[in-house]
């Protein structure tokens, strides 16, 4: 294994200098009363000076535990059982705890996901930032104007005022620039980013990827970048190490690997990632089955059991990790070790004839809607202040057809979903289904039948005390079906959604968050609605099943000629699935029209920011001239007047002073040369200036 | 913080006010005529009523409870029936007693709950978490009656080291008055501070788990000024307001523990009139109590505030 | 599903975490951990010897002997009171006392605490006039309210058992107001919404089973306090009068005599710590094994 580490690394190694940090065989395991989990595998990875290396991986495959190994941050009961940690030219799990203690923060540094939760809610920002600088021997007062000087290095706008706020008063994105200052305090030459991005909305990532790629271009820090992202990786690093069931199966340049694939997990996550340039022409090949659970690997190759190359040797004996394919690349696989190639999948069509005609009349349509989302608490003088989470929504849904909706959190669409089912109510607007008002008692029963709605969390929507089967019991009792019938209904239900009988009589707790999923919707289907409302159903899930959930949509819809008012952040997942979408800003639609249009001539600029912020599974998107956006949402408590988006907008008054319409006007939904609606009065100016370039 | 106090005020108010009511009532809840009980078993029908005339009983019901508030406010307390004697002079009289027993047991309760508390919570090995869990359950099962009672079994008759019956005034003789202060503070403050241990204790369970706990380890932060600054710091506030829902606890244990030990505190005013229904007394003191305990509540969570910035700040 | 990669936590295995299997499994379970164990063998060793009283002292609790104030001997083992009579009989009987006590105003507390808590399901009004109430009554100091009960109906065993009913009213009531607005939000409920299920029945099915969980820890924590309510008020003279005996009301005349006759608290005091140490390990059983999942 070392000796492979070190073939790799010097084929590799363009510095001289040698690899800053060298994992070689590196083993972590949870001991628990079930037995022995080993999270981390014979792992062995290098971070070169300056660059950026990615981890790549979905749950349980065991990157966070390495990047917490390598720091020997390994939550109880974890053990590191084997391997070399060498940085520097010093093993680190040889160190003394003090001398650990005291490499923490000022040679290697970690930045965490959650920004909500990394920071210490009772001390000040500042604080926090000297508390690392302190620990390793400054002064108070350098301590502080060192920072002062870090906050404004990360980009927090007023620094000198901001220094002594405490985090809650911080934005979610301004929250992790200052985990990345409390990183930069020691001026380290590793930073370990774990998931740095997850947590935030796309124009913030991209704001927080833009910042990590400068400090490593200002300051030479080398990046260990984990995340489950193919995007984030192609677009930031340098190198790619690719974990599956705590190995790693696939390794090199970024170049390299995203040309062409050597090992089939990586080839086929790849293709089974929605794309922002394509649309639904073929279903997505999802790779089937899930991800293993660590503490049960499969014997040998641990993908063997959904990989369609497996073959007997896969089966019993794990693949080393051996060079092959491009420039510096090598993965871990007995059939392309030998050089067998890759076959292409064959793209399965989706069932174009299949599917019943979109368009006709709306099944479900919203106009005007307006819901107060305020806490109904009297202002200190007088009447209680209404929020508008949605100000003033129209759109319609008709049978077969997929209704996009995209937007960043805390833009209302959630909101707006929840009280089209009922669950909020409307302050102005109605919600019709199939012409009755869904506020009259009629029309409510005729909204129960006909519209229902899917959940983000398959954890949370269903009652941890009740098996699957009374769970869709007491949706098919909704619909009238007699006791004696519903059992053969609830299992011809769960077979339409990939599952099997044997399931029906289980509790929650015994299903992936996938299966977890599919009951979540079956039990939505037991009412034979004619509308699915779907709030961000495939965020929570790992990348290979989110491909299974989308094709399961796809196929229910067409079957069955179901509308959908399908709701995400993922701007390419709304792409492959939808018809017509409507991208949502602080409580509004500023734009919507048919999804190829939209998303290859955008015309207003939060549209074209946000496709600009996504980032794309492919490199040759590195170069692309990105439009990032600055600051935060604003909050709808008190929204910007005119046009709610100028604050952010590229084109604005922001850089564009003289704009006062902007200010002055709010900006009504027009259709534009290009066929959709936008609501803005510079509409296309964007898409011409990002066309030139 | 303004905003915070603007939000609880109305009701503390509203407890206040609602007490001030039902201690006004209780006389007339209670079967039979206030008058004729007050009056005693031998008092002829012409005292009774005049008895009646002279504790306003024969005004509107209103009329009297405002009458009654007036005089709460302007230290008219009335007279008690048992004694004779101004409501008012009898409380002060015994005031300093209580107050220097309650303060001294709050601050015992403070110092061991929390450091016994922050000892558990920080404690890494098997056997100091089990001492440390032990002592906790112990002194959570341990009434303040029952350790009161074995101090003065204990230190008092077996071994005699300190007094255990009496008192005499820490400001008039400082030595002495500890002396006599000593074993009842202890009874009344260590069963409480067995409960305030085991919230301090859960409370730092929880933070060492969060997140900012190993943001600060990756830092380079060391295990003692993690403790300190981050887990300690963010565990007190529940602590904090425990302290002061156990005041209002404190004052109902001095009332058992000043019977213990023989002290001549407010809790032996308020069992005597209890049991000889001088109503005057026991509704001052009820009002009292209450006003205490609410008005300790509020302070403690006034503190917790300033503890923590969300909640001074308004989120 | 593993979480190791999102919360750095402990992987889980699928072994079955906290199943729909019925609430009293879930009750035996806590039973089965060692603290339970000792809680319920202790609590019911104890409520074995209430019961078996009249068989173990045919004499009762007021049998009054020659010499009173006496020693240990073979005849009573933890010797006799001021009047003569068998302390252990009487600590026995004491134990019959505040058992049932516990065993009747406890529950009552929980039940209609709890109803008061969840009022606020059949009216917005009635539910905030409730709270108010609760408020009210959690302003008063515990043998405060004791004291104003015993104003109003005099002493005995009524006293006490209103007194432990209203004192814990808020406890549960502010529990179970708590874990209404937690629990109706769940989307399992919002889900059952959605599909029209009734009021009524997603209340029962899904709301209300979440949370009898905590008030039933609650109620077992609640025993500890409903001790020390019923010995503190008749440990000043409030509580059961002579001759009947109950544990505080042994102490309130054995204090009398340390000097001369410690053994007269020892044995109540015991029996007294022994409950409170029953019910403290319950309660500590049960909150793990439900609450935590």
């Amino acid at each position: 294994m070392n000796a492979i580490a070190q073939g790799i690394m010097t084929e590799t190694g363009h510095d001289e200098a040698g690899p800053l940090l060298d994992v070689r065989g590196l083993r972590t395991e949870f001991v628990t009363g079930a037995g022995t989990v080993r999270a981390v595998n014979d792992v062995s990875l290098t971070v070169r000076r300056g660059q950026v290396l990615g981890v790549v991986g979905e749950s349980g495959s065991g990157k966070s535990v390495t990047a917490r190994s390598i720091l020997r941050m390994v939550p109880e009961p974890g053990r590191i059982t084997g391997g070399e940690v060498q940085f520097e030219g010093r093993d680190l799990l040889a160190l003394s705890e003090p001398d650990m203690r005291a490499l923490r923060g000022s040679e290697i540094a970690m930045v965490f996901q959650d920004p909500q939760s990394a920071l210490n809610p009772v001390l000040t920002v500042g604080y926090q930032i000297a508390e690392a600088l302190i620990v390793h021997g400054a002064g108070k007062r350098t301590a502080r104007s060192r920072a002062l000087d870090l906050l404004r290095q990360v980009g927090i706008p007023d620094a000198e005022r901001r220094i002594d706020d405490y985090p809650h008063q911080f934005s979610g994105g301004m929250r992790q620039r200052v985990v990345i200052a409390i990183a930069l305090a020691g001026s380290p030459s590793l930073l370990i980013a774990d998931e740095p991005t997850t947590a935030l909305d796309v124009t913030i990532q991209a704001q927080i990827l833009r910042l990590l790629g400068r400090l490593r271009d200002e300051l030479g820090i080398a990046v260990l970048m984990i995340t489950h992202d193919m995007g984030v990786v192609a677009e930031t690093c340098d190198d790619v190490v690719v974990m599956y069931g705590g190995r790693v199966v696939e390794q090199g340049p970024v170049e390299v690997v995203f040309a062409r694939q050597e090992h089939p997990y990586t080839a086929d996550l790849l293709k089974a990632m929605p794309r922002l340039d394509t649309g639904a022409q073929v279903r997505l090949p999802a790779i089937p089955g899930m991800p293993p659970d660590p503490a049960a690997l499969p014997p040998g190759c641990a993908f063997h059991p959904r990989c369609r190359l497996a073959e007997d040797q896969c089966r019993t004996a794990v693949p080393g990790l051996t060079p092959q394919g491009g420039k510096g690349q090598s993965a871990a696989c007995w059939v392309t070790g030998r050089g067998v190639p890759i076959p292409p999948l064959d793209a399965v069509p989706g069932e174009a004839g299949a599917r019943a005609g979109t368009g006709g009349a709306p099944l479900l349509q919203v106009r005007d809607l307006r819901v107060d989302v305020g806490s109904g608490r009297r202002g200190l003088f007088g009447r209680p202040e209404p929020v508008y989470a949605v100000d003033g929504v129209s759109l319609s849904v008709a049978g077969g057809e997929t209704l996009g909706l995209v937007g960043e959190s805390g833009c209302g669409k959630s909101t707006l979903a929840r009280t089209i089912v009922g669950i909020n109510r409307p302050a102005a607007g109605e919600v019709t289904v199939g012409g009755a008002a869904a506020g009259t008692p009629g029309g409510a029963r005729a909204l129960r039948s006909a519209v229902q709605y899917v959940f983000q969390d398959p954890y949370a929507s269903l009652n941890p005390r009740r098996t699957i089967r009374q769970s869709l019991d007491e949706a098919l009792e909704m619909r009238g079906v007699p006791r004696p019938e519903r059992a053969a209904e609830a299992s011809a239900l769960l077979r339409r959604v990939g599952l099997n009988d044997t399931h029906l009589d289980r509790y929650p707790h015994a299903f992936s968050g996938g299966q977890r999923q599919r009951i979540g919707i079956a039990r939505a289907l037991a009412v034979e609605p004619k509308v699915l409302i779907c709030d961000e159903p495939v965020s929570a899930l790992d990348v290979s099943i989110q491909a299974q959930i989308i094709n399961l949509l796809e196929s229910l819809r067409d079957e069955l000629g179901l509308g959908y008012l399908f709701i995400a952040h993922d701007l390419s997942v709304v792409r492959h699935l939808s018809d017509r979408v409507a991208v949502m800003y602080l409580g509004k639609i500023v734009e919507t029209g048919p999804v190829d249009t939209v998303y290859t001539t955008p015309q207003h600029p939060y549209t074209t920011a946000l496709l600009s912020s996504s980032p794309a599974p492919e490199t040759t998107a590195r170069e692309r001239d990105r439009i990032v956006l600055t600051g935060d949402l604003p909050s709808p408590k008190d929204p910007p007047s005119g046009c709610r988006f100028r604050t952010r907008c590229p084109i604005g008054p922001l850089a564009h002073p003289e704009r006062r319409v902007c200010v002055e006007r709010e900006p009504v939904l027009t259709e534009t040369p290009a066929g959709q609606l936008a609501a803005c009065h510079f509409a296309g100016e964007m898409a011409e200036l990002a066309g030139r370039r | 913080m303004l905003r915070f106090l603007v939000r609880r005020l109305p009701s503390v108010v509203f407890v206040l006010l609602a007490t001030t009511v039902v201690a006004f009532l209780l006389p007339r809840l209670a079967p039979g005529d206030p008058a004729s009980v007050a009056a005693g078993p031998e008092a002829t029908p012409e005292q009774i009523a005049a008895l009646r005339i002279e504790m306003g009983l024969d005004r509107p019901l209103i009329q009297q409870y405002l009458d009654w508030m007036g005089g709460l406010f302007t230290g008219q307390l009335g007279e008690s029936l048992q004694f004779r004697r101004p409501v008012s002079e009898l409380i002060g009289a015994r005031l300093e007693s209580t107050v220097e027993l309650t303060v001294a047991a709050t601050l015992l309760m403070i110092v061991v709950g929390i450091g016994l508390g922050v000892f558990a919570g920080s404690a890494r090995s098997r056997w100091s978490r089990f001492t440390a869990d032990a002592t906790n359950t112990t002194l959570l099962a341990m009434p303040p009656f029952l350790a009161g009672l074995l101090l003065v079994i204990l230190l008092g008759v077996t071994f005699r080291v300190l007094p255990i019956s009496g008192e005499v005034a820490v400001l008039d003789d400082p030595v002495i008055g500890l002396q006599y202060l000593i074993l009842p503070a202890i009874a009344l403050a260590v069963p409480m501070s067995g409960s305030i241990a085991m919230l301090v204790q859960s409370s730092m369970d929880n933070a060492w788990r969060q997140d900012y706990v190993d943001l600060a380890v990756a830092k380079g932060v060391g295990r003692r000024r993690i403790a300190v600054r981050h887990v300690v710091r963010n565990s007190l506030g529940p602590a904090v307001v425990a302290i002061g829902i156990r005041f209002g606890e404190m004052l109902a244990g001095a009332v058992v523990i000043e019977m213990i030990f023989a002290r001549n505190g407010l809790g032996q005013l308020a069992v005597t009139s209890v049991q000889s229904a001088d109503y005057n007394v026991v509704q001052v003191l009820i009002v009292g109590a209450v006003v205490i305990a609410v008005v300790v509540q509020l302070l403690t969570e006034i503190a917790m505030a300033t503890l923590d910035p969300r909640v001074r700040l308004g989120v | 599903m593993t979480t190791i990669d999102t919360t750095g936590g402990t992987p889980e295995s699928a072994a079955p975490r906290r199943g729909g299997d019925g609430a009293l499994r879930r009750y035996l379970a806590a039973l089965r951990t060692p603290r339970g164990a000792a809680g319920a063998g202790l609590l019911g060793a104890l409520v074995l010897l209430a019961l078996l009283a009249p068989a173990l002292f045919p004499g009762g609790y007021d049998e009054q002997g020659s010499g009173g104030l006496a020693g240990a001997s073979a005849a009573h083992w933890m010797g006799t009171d001021e009047l003569g009579r068998d302390i252990l009989a009487r600590t026995v009987y004491g134990l019959r006392t505040d058992l049932s006590l516990l065993l009747t105003a406890v529950p009552a507390s929980a039940v209609i605490g709890t109803l008061m808590g969840l009022s606020g399901v059949l009216s917005r009004w009635l539910g905030a006039g409730m709270q108010r109430l609760l408020d009210v009554i959690l302003g008063f100091p515990g043998i405060v309210l004791g004291m104003s009960v015993v104003l109003v109906i005099g002493t005995g065993w009524l006293a006490l058992f209103a007194s432990i009913l209203v004192i814990g009213l808020p406890l549960f009531g502010r529990q179970a107001r708590a874990g209404l607005q937690i629990e109706q939000e769940r989307e399992y409920v919002l889900a059952a919404r959605v599909l029209g299920v009734r009021r009524r029945t997603v209340m029962t099915r899904h709301v209300l089973p979440n949370i009898v969980d905590p008030i039933v820890v609650n109620a077992a924590v609640y025993m500890v306090v409903a001790i020390f309510i019923e010995a503190g008020l008749s440990i000043v003279g409030l509580g059961i009068q002579p001759p009947i005996p109950s544990l505080g009301a042994m102490l309130n005349t054995g204090a009398r005599y340390l000097e001369v006759h410690p053994a007269y608290v020892m044995g109540p005091g015991l029996v007294l710590l022994l409950l409170t140490l029953a019910f403290t390990l319950l309660s500590n059983a049960l909150n793990k094994a439900v609450l935590r999942k």
